[in-house]
């Protein structure tokens, strides 16, 4: 690979990146820019973008490298990640966007009135944002790794500090042009050496023994549910996956501040059809890289799964053919690495300036300073923790990270929005405990499995892929606790649900109730 | 607790709670939930069998229907197919069905605030 190649293609990535930021810069002003673009994003440019914001590392390098090794089962992630969506949209889009709460905490907080359970959110955006943001910087320290040969530090500072710059300087509405370009560049990307390799393949002029490769001794890897890696409980794992990367995308902060953009809920639903296509699309490509991978970079099976994808066009086009789409891959997966981390930054940022920061500058400076550059500390804090936080823990592959990342979500975020759009009897502390028995067994898992994981059998699978477990745990929790605590239901009940299921039309009041 | 609010005469108060018993309210939220919970139990269903029958019927599954394609891979792209038709279908069942209703609640509700 040429190392010239792909820093110029990484290069040009980050120089766009910065410059359509800039752009955004000048039209981006207010508070409420700064969030959501002041909600008026056109669908075909918001559904690029959450595309383009969704499509991480984990999407681009990870699915590749965990079916490279572990085979057929590992599809289910391309499968959860893009039925996520559409669990969003039917079961909370529509009443999140009719709450009027631009975060998680804001909808605790109108729905609960409690200020305990919105600062148990933030900590958990906080918490789940550094665990989505670690495979990202991990990712771009590999990739910088397989072009250069740098360590992998200096790839992941790379992405953090231009992320930081990026989203301190523009919010969100640079971000949204920022992403829409990013989906399509990661798209491109992706395809293109696949298109190149099934051209050559079929002029007959390159030898590309994919099948071969499929049969006798590696025959199991192509079976469904083989234990192919290792993996024992193949259907408790997959079901387990499942249900994290469903009721998980809900949970996730990027993903949801990323619906207020829309400028109605008619608008939002067709935002999503537009994203199911594109993110369907998008995931036909990364099995082929794995497939071609058992063939052509048999080596990477063992150590180094997640760069098969950068690895693949220099080992099938030697040459400057490979040079060439290596550079494609490179500049693609960097764009995977800042979108994803501009859109988590951006939402985790909102949530630290909001419930952490601005009230404790107001006390230092006495009121003197401007609302934004409580933003902007706040985006390089929410950088700074993960940047950390990556430098200390060992390598655990890019998708299961991101897995994790959602079944913690689903033990958190999906029973607190799940029943309390749903379900008037849910009490405060019936959230509360929800929140904290689900987050405290999903993030204990998340732990073991970044310092240690059992070795086999049950232990490795329930500590591996949680949710299975965590999920109804957490909402078990959430309906026992409310049945013994009804007189902690809170009293704007009625008025939270006529607001919740109303449509938007409607002219309710939709502003912050204040705490009473 | 919002009955003695509303015996305190907090008219707001005493708006939404009126909304939240009135019949067409509750007609409304029914509605969404006979469309929403029974369609997402279903495709989740779905996803689940599939798994299943790679489990328990791999002799099912791997049945040929001609050249390389077999029943598995049929109802895999399947699965894709239907994830989009059911969005498909949640997108214009709220367009032709629940935003006219909506509709109508929320001309009743201003009616009664003004």
């Amino acid at each position: 690979m040429s190392p010239a190649m792909s820093l110029t293609a990484i290069g040009l990535v980050v120089a766009a990146t910065i410059g359509i930021g800039l752009f955004g810069l000048r039209i981006s002003r207010t508070t409420s820019d700064f969030y959501v673009a002041s909600r008026a994003v056109t669908p075909r440019w918001n559904a690029s973008a959450i595309s383009g914001e969704y499509l991480s590392a984990a999407s681009f390098l990870g699915v590749a490298g965990l079916v490279l090794v572990n085979g057929a089962d590992m599809l289910w992630f391309s499968v959860g990640y893009t039925v996520g969506y559409l669990m969003l949209l039917v079961l909370i889009a529509a009443p999140l966007r009719r709450s009027g709460a631009y975060t998680l905490p804001d909808f605790a907080e109108t729905r609960f009135e409690s200020a305990p359970v919105r600062k148990i959110c933030s900590c958990l955006v906080f918490g789940i944002g550094t665990l989505y943001l670690l495979p990202q910087l991990r990712g771009a320290g590999l990739a910088l790794q397989t072009v250069t040969g740098a360590p992998t530090e200096v790839g992941a500072a790379v992405v953090a500090i231009i992320v930081v710059i990026n989203v301190a300087a523009g919010g969100m509405r640079s971000i949204t042009f920022v992403q829409a370009f990013q989906y399509w560049l990661k798209l491109t990307a992706l395809a293109t050496p696949i298109f190149v390799i099934l051209i050559a393949w079929r002029s007959g002029d390159h030898p590309v023994g994919v099948l071969e490769s499929l049969q006798g001794a590696g025959a199991e890897w192509a079976e469904p549910l083989s234990r192919a890696g290792g993996r024992d409980h193949p259907v408790y794992a997959t079901y387990s996956l499942l249900l994290a990367l469903c009721f998980g995308t809900m949970g996730l902060p990027h993903v949801l501040v990323r619906f207020y953009t829309n400028p109605d809920g008619r608008a939002a639903r067709r935002t999503t059809v537009v994203v199911l296509a594109l993110l369907g699309v998008f995931y036909l490509f990364p099995p082929v890289y794995a497939v071609l991978g058992r063939s052509f970079a048999p080596d990477l099976i063992g150590a180094g799964a997640d760069t098969v994808v950068l690895e693949l066009p220099g080992r099938i086009f030697p040459g400057t053919a490979g040079d060439l789409l290596g550079a494609l891959v490179a500049a693609g997966a960097f764009a995977a690495f800042l979108s994803t981390s501009s859109g988590l930054t951006v939402a985790i940022a909102g949530v630290i300036d909001q419930d952490l920061l601005r009230n404790r500058l107001h006390r230092l400076t006495g009121g003197d300073y401007l609302a934004v550059n409580s933003f902007r500390i706040a985006a390089l804090l929410a950088v700074a923790v993960p940047y950390l936080a990556f430098n200390l823990t060992g390598a655990l592959s890019l998708a299961d990270t991101v897995g994790l990342a959602f079944a913690v979500a689903a033990s958190t975020f999906c029973p607190l929005l799940v029943l309390g759009i749903w379900w008037r009897k849910m009490s405060t502390v019936g959230a509360a405990a929800g929140l904290i028995v689900g987050g405290v067994a999903a993030i204990t898992a998340v732990l073991v499995n970044v310092i240690g994981p059992p070795q086999g059998g049950w232990p490795k699978a329930l500590i591996g892929q949680p949710a299975a477990w965590t999920m109804p745990l957490a909402f078990i929790t959430v309906i026992v606790v409310s049945k013994l605590t009804p007189h902690k239901i809170p009293r704007g009940t009625a008025r939270s649900m006529v607001r919740l299921h109303t449509p938007e039309a409607v002219d309710v009041d939709r502003g912050l109730s204040p705490l009473t | 607790m919002s009955d003695t609010r509303r015996a305190a005469g907090d008219p707001e108060m005493t708006t939404y709670r009126d909304v939240q018993l009135s019949p067409d309210f509750s007609e409304l939220r029914r509605r969404f939930r006979r469309f929403v919970f029974p369609m997402t139990g279903l495709f989740l269903a779905w996803y689940f069998l599939y798994v299943l029958l790679a489990d328990y019927a791999p002799g099912f599954m791997s049945t040929k229907i001609g050249g390389n394609i077999n029943i598995a891979l049929l109802l895999g792209l399947g699965q894709f197919v239907s994830t989009f038709a059911i969005t498909l279908l949640y997108v214009r069942w709220a367009d032709q069905k629940f935003d006219p209703d909506a509709k109508h609640l929320r001309d009743q509700i201003e009616g009664e605030t003004q």
